[in-house]
């Protein structure tokens, strides 16, 4: 067996590439983890409309689970609300008055949706603003939920994973101290 | 030079090399300026070593020394390609690596402060959510009462149009 054709180039390339691999298996198994999941939707990358999102949150079950185990004693109904949740995705990008492309995205990430079995449980088209939310249920189990919105400021794709009641979220959100375009106060 | 013995060879070459001691170095000037064959053995020793100090060592060309010098390293190399072929290599860094990798793939226990991150950016996803759960609870709610509006504004005009036809035909 002879080993001359790989050469000092090849070994360089192939422990370059499988150390680039390694360095991205954490992040990916934590993405893998979440698209196999029927109530997780591909949003795509609006980046080289938008440039880089200006929030971005990708959180898995094992973290949702900690967080619901840490949140156990000091708040036992956002700990039951995470503890039925398997993921969390945010995804914002600023717009700055250009809504063209976030526009086609949503037209091409509605259509996906219902190919894949979501229904729309709400559509506002107003003016300054368009809101769309989509449920994925899988008999009367929620799968997950999706909702889309986008302004003059900014597109926001959000992707809840698992079972989300929103009497739940409204009592959680009591809780959280929370200005979105400013300071942000936790409890 | 055949009466000059070892002693004396010995002697010339000290005083060439300034190693005879002034008396001895007298004595044998005294005994060199009699013996023709003495003087002529110190003067042919004496033409013998500034010859040698007029020969100059020329240093090889850079290229030449640079390449001299790299043959140790190229053995050096040689024998290690020689003992370590590539699959052996490969197998010797691949055995950290995959280390790494399974310590990378355990379910690895989250810290406190990436608990109190995802904490935090739990509550930023809940506040988005709930920002666009008021809008559209406020559309809704917008839209509906101006539908109620119209269905309770129409029926009364309705009403009032029927009523006031009627009157006219009584009058009538």
């Amino acid at each position: 067996m002879k080993y001359t054709n790989i050469g000092k180039k090849g070994i360089y390339t192939f422990f370059t590439g499988l150390i680039c691999a390694l360095l991205a298996m954490p992040v990916m198994a934590q993405e893998d983890e979440l698209k196999d999941l029927p109530g997780y939707v591909d949003f795509g990358d609006l980046s080289s409309s938008y440039g880089e999102p200006k929030i971005s949150i990708n959180i898995g079950g094992t973290l949702l689970q900690f967080v619901s185990l840490m949140s156990g004693e000091s708040d036992p109904e956002a700990a039951e609300l995470l503890s039925n949740l398997k993921g969390v995705r945010v995804f914002g990008y600023d717009t700055q008055d250009d809504v063209e492309v976030a526009s086609q995205k949503f037209a091409e990430v509605r259509g996906t949706l219902r190919s894949l079995g979501w229904e729309p449980v709400v559509q506002v088209n107003d003016d300054d603003e368009q809101v769309l939310i989509y449920m994925k249920l899988n008999g009367t189990v929620m799968d997950g939920m999706t909702v889309m919105t986008v302004d003059d400021e900014e597109v926001m794709f959000i992707n809840i994973i698992g079972k989300l009641d929103p009497r739940q979220l409204g009592k959680v959100m009591d809780n959280f101290d929370i200005d979105i375009d400013g300071a942000l106060d936790l409890d | 030079m055949n009466r000059t013995d070892e002693k004396t060879e010995q002697q010339i070459n000290a005083l060439l090399d300034g190693e005879l001691s002034p008396v001895d170095a007298e004595e044998l000037k005294a005994t060199a300026t009699d013996d023709r064959d003495l003087a002529r053995a110190i003067i042919e020793a004496y033409q013998l070593q500034q010859a040698m100090d007029t020969i100059h060592v020329e240093r090889a060309p850079a290229s030449l020394r640079k390449r001299l010098r790299a043959i140790p390293r190229e053995h050096k190399t040689a024998l290690w390609s020689k003992s370590l072929q590539p699959h052996w290599a490969m197998a010797l860094v691949a055995v950290p690596l995959v280390i790494i990798a399974i310590g990378l793939m355990r379910p690895v226990t989250p810290s406190a402060s990436e608990i109190a991150q995802a904490r935090q950016d739990l509550a930023i996803a809940f506040a988005y959510l709930d920002k666009a759960g008021q809008f559209t609870g406020r559309e809704i709610e917008l839209t509906v009462g101006e539908t109620m509006v119209d269905a309770v504004a129409g029926h009364m005009i309705r009403n009032i149009k029927l009523k006031q036809h009627h009157s006219k035909e009584k009058k009538a």
